[in-house]
């Protein structure tokens, strides 16, 4: 075969390649644009199937196992789950269980069908909440595909179904970090009563590994239950992991619980900084006026974070914003600076230009101007 | 032996085109693997989650600024109302002569401050930090003329978040952006170091109050032609070197960056003409020489849309700079190439991009040379020649259309007149325009040239709101 030759052969290839692409390109987004609009269209008129079976008992419009396996179906299922609440969802669960709806979705779930098919089954069944799927959700919980350990966690937030729990727990400490996120996420889905399994997980877990039981204790923060307080604390106490010590300042400076005060003073002398620039968050979030003393004396830390994080929290603490400016004036210049950084943000800079432009500046004032550079202003 | 030599030629050129081809089709399904699984996630995986939870680490968001008087505000503005937790806006204004730091000043109600600032990478004085007390965490820095790495590097030590977003005053970014590249931080917060997001253009767009509210393709050849240019690279590349772990080049417009692995390998390269290469690069030699597990990823659905070029000069100036960028890239990786040490990137990757990107310009001049010689010579054989320019012309074209299928599933050109003008595009291209990136390619490289700014002949985002970016 000449060179001519092949080049021909490869010209024709490479032509009858473009020419499929071209129609295949074509023609995807012809199908696209059309089965988007069927797909509205359908989803549309299946609403006003199921608000006529909402509304009227005994209606007789038929609702067929065909519908129940149709996506907009289940899309229209979904958005009227959504906008319902009290005796009306009933009713919907009741119209899920006649027409086998959830029931199919189950099996499409644990059948071999491609990624794209069984995750439209654990985004339905997750969505709709019913509490006959908690079983399947549960299994799925351990499912090659993250995306659909996600759902089905997601599933199991919706139905509130407390033995979830444990299981969702039993698989955070194995996941991969975003995936353990979101079982986290739905672990706040379930309130106060995931409260003591949560700490019953973090103490059983805490020595032997970080990941899992520092997102358990930044799940209680996002819970927000005072219960845990006390229980942190001794985990506070008891950790030499700075990960897990980190998670738990975190924590009880969200819980807010002054109970924490003493725990927290004494991480604010770690060796660590985050755990000392932790501690100084920690103290600011919760307020207390008797953590002024220790934040002032944070200041003049020698790393950058502490001072920092400290001049934050002194500006949340009431009569905090004394020590900010007894700093300004004080001869650690790097304190000066971090208080003169919070004293920006809160405000109190922009005051001060206001009451020198009024002709009535403070010695405070002046003393904020000046440390700022602003000798224009000053010497008005 | 003339006859020979030229034989040779031919022979060594069309091994060099099947080599190529191969290269980009791997690189292609790669790709078209790697997008379908990103599809699957962002729809199921519950990505706006960490809207509301406290996974989601801050971040700052450093955008360098020289003589952008004209649309700094509105940009800052635009990027103020991004969907993200807990980020703040740091604008470096790198010695601008004209009134970018006043319109910054006024439009923010900014202060002059003395607050810490850590000169962990060193930059050119800083003249003063200024900071504002409204709805927008911004703080300014004003310093003197040093360029946009000099500049990159003081935004880098005055950021207060261990994660940095380098994006630039020109761009759009995409509501949702932020929060798509910081998922794949999430996902392996100790070990991602970088994240690169989709760059469209935006020209031929339609935009309201900085945002984009409809994409649309730009009826003029040299606009369409960079679009397509950014769909081949965006969509049949780089999530294939992502998937690799060797994605070689987080774009400057955008890139989330860890600020401890940045600082660790020195930041950016003042004066350097591709800036994000080269830190890029660092960060993956920094890492592979030390044994330190790490990842360079690229999330597509981190979309964001910058302005290009309009005019043929503008364009020519921007590709020559890139090319030099490269050049200088080539030199100073030398040893990473067809380095085993290096995995991935060093076999594959950087090998591809040396012999595919940086030597294709100088063998696509070398053919249209060889031709009229060979002519001349009487050796030329018309036949051959025919069927290899319209192999070529068809490759072009299934490489152009391949994106444009990986494109299909974004949505943002599925109207009959953009497929119909992009596909048309497809084709064009490959008179005159491609032929011209080239000669522009192989003048970079004769010629020397400092990275400075003020490349692209700016609008300003903020004076396209509410109307159609003119094409």
């Amino acid at each position: 075969m000449s060179g001519s030759d092949l080049a021909h052969i490869t010209v024709l290839i490479v032509f009858a390649a473009d020419s499929l692409l071209f129609i295949g390109l074509l023609v995807l987004k012809t199908i696209h644009r059309r089965r988007v609009e069927r797909h509205n269209r359908r989803r549309s008129e299946y609403m006003r199937l199921i608000s006529r079976h909402l509304t009227y008992q005994n209606c007789t419009d038929p609702i067929t196992p065909a519908m129940a396996e149709d996506p907009a179906f289940l899309d229209a299922l979904i958005d009227v789950r959504n906008a319902i609440v009290g005796p009306e969802l009933d009713a919907l669960h009741a119209i899920v269980d006649r027409y086998g709806v959830t029931l199919s979705q189950r099996s499409r779930l644990r059948s071999t069908f491609s990624l794209g098919r069984r995750l439209r089954a654990a985004v339905a069944l997750a969505e709709m909440g019913d509490q006959s799927s908690a079983e399947v959700l549960i299994e799925h919980l351990a499912d090659p595909a993250r995306e659909i350990r996600i759902q089905a966690a997601r599933g199991l937030g919706r139905i509130r179904w407390t033995p979830a729990i444990d299981a969702i727990l039993s698989r955070l400490g194995t996941e991969t970090p975003w995936v353990a996120t979101r079982f986290a996420d739905t672990l706040v889905a379930f309130g106060r009563r995931a409260t003591w399994p949560l700490l019953a997980y973090i103490r059983v877990n805490h020595k032997f590994e970080w990941k899992g039981p520092a997102l358990a204790i930044r799940t209680l923060a996002s819970i927000g239950d005072e219960e845990a307080v006390g229980p942190l604390m001794d985990i506070l106490d008891e950790t030499g992991d700075p990960e897990i010590a980190l998670a738990t300042l975190e924590t009880l400076g969200v819980l807010g619980s002054p109970l924490a005060i003493d725990g927290i003073r004494e991480a604010a002398f770690s060796p660590d900084w985050r755990i000392r620039a932790k501690a100084a968050t920690a103290l600011g979030a919760i307020g207390d006026p008797s953590s002024s003393a220790e934040l002032a004396r944070s200041l003049t830390d020698h790393n950058w974070w502490v001072r920092r994080n400290s001049a934050a929290a002194l500006a949340q603490i009431p009569g905090g914003i004394e020590h900010l400016y007894e700093a300004l004036n004080g001869s650690d210049p790097y304190a000066a600076d971090a208080a003169a950084e919070t004293l920006a943000d809160t405000g109190e800079l922009v005051a001060a230009k206001r009451r020198l432009d009024d002709g009535a500046p403070t010695v405070r004032d002046l003393a904020l101007l000046g440390h700022m550079g602003d000798r224009a202003l000053v010497s008005q | 032996m003339i006859w020979q030599a030229l034989a040779w030629v031919g022979y060594a050129t069309i091994l060099y085109f099947v080599a190529m081809q191969a290269y980009l089709l791997f690189l292609a399904l790669t790709s078209a693997a790697t997008l379908r699984r990103s599809h699957h996630f962002h729809r199921f995986g519950r990505v706006n989650e960490m809207l509301s939870t406290r996974t989601a680490p801050p971040v700052s968001i450093l955008i360098p600024a020289y003589n952008e008087e004209a649309g700094i505000v509105d940009a800052v503005r635009s990027m103020s109302i991004v969907r993200y937790p807990r980020f703040e806006i740091v604008v470096i204004n790198d010695g601008s002569t004209d009134g970018t730091l006043d319109a910054l000043i006024q439009g923010f109600e900014l202060a002059r401050v003395r607050i810490p600032y850590r000169p962990d990478l060193p930059t050119e004085p800083i003249r003063g930090i200024y900071r504002g007390r409204g709805a927008v965490d911004i703080t300014v820095i004003d310093k003197e003329n040093g360029g946009v790495s000099d500049a990159m590097n003081a935004g880098l030590n005055a950021a207060r978040y261990p994660y940095v977003l380098r994006t630039d005053a020109d761009v759009v970014l995409d509501p949702d952006c932020l929060i798509n590249s910081m998922q794949r931080v999430v996902e392996d917060r100790e070990r991602t170091v970088a994240v690169g997001g989709n760059v469209r253009p935006l020209n031929g767009s339609v935009l309201r109050l900085g945002h984009l509210v409809k994409a649309s393709v730009p009826k003029p050849f040299i606009i369409r032609m960079q679009l397509l240019e950014y769909l081949r690279t965006f969509l049949a590349g780089r999530p294939a070197w992502s998937a690799l772990n060797a994605l070689p080049l987080i774009s400057g417009a955008f890139g989330v960056w860890k600020r401890s692995a940045v600082i660790a390998v020195g930041g950016f390269s003042p004066g350097h003409m591709g800036e994000d290469l080269d830190l890029t690069m660092r960060l993956h030699r920094h890492h592979r020489d030390r044994g330190i597990p790490y990842r360079v990823v690229y999330e597509p659905s981190a979309v964001i849309w910058t302005e290009v070029p309009t005019t043929l000069r503008v364009l020519r100036r921007q590709r020559i700079r890139w090319h030099r960028g490269l050049l200088t890239a080539v030199r100073d990786f030398e040893t990473m190439t067809f380095n085993p040490r290096y995995g991935v990137l060093g076999m594959i990757t950087w090998p591809g991009i040396v012999l595919f990107e940086f030597v294709a310009p100088i063998v696509e001049a070398a053919g249209w040379l060889v031709i009229p010689l060979a002519y001349a010579l009487g050796v030329l054989n018309t036949t051959l020649l025919f069927w290899l320019l319209l192999l070529a012309f068809g490759v072009g074209m299934l490489n152009s259309l391949v994106a444009l299928l990986l494109d299909e599933s974004y949505g943002y050109f599925n109207s009959a007149t953009d497929t119909t003008r992009l596909i048309a595009m497809a084709v064009v291209e490959n008179f005159g325009l491609r032929q011209l990136t080239v000669v522009w390619r192989v003048r970079a490289m004769f010629g020397t040239g400092k990275g400075r700014w003020g490349d692209m002949e700016r609008r300003g985002v903020g004076n396209l709101a509410e109307r159609d970016i003119a094409a």
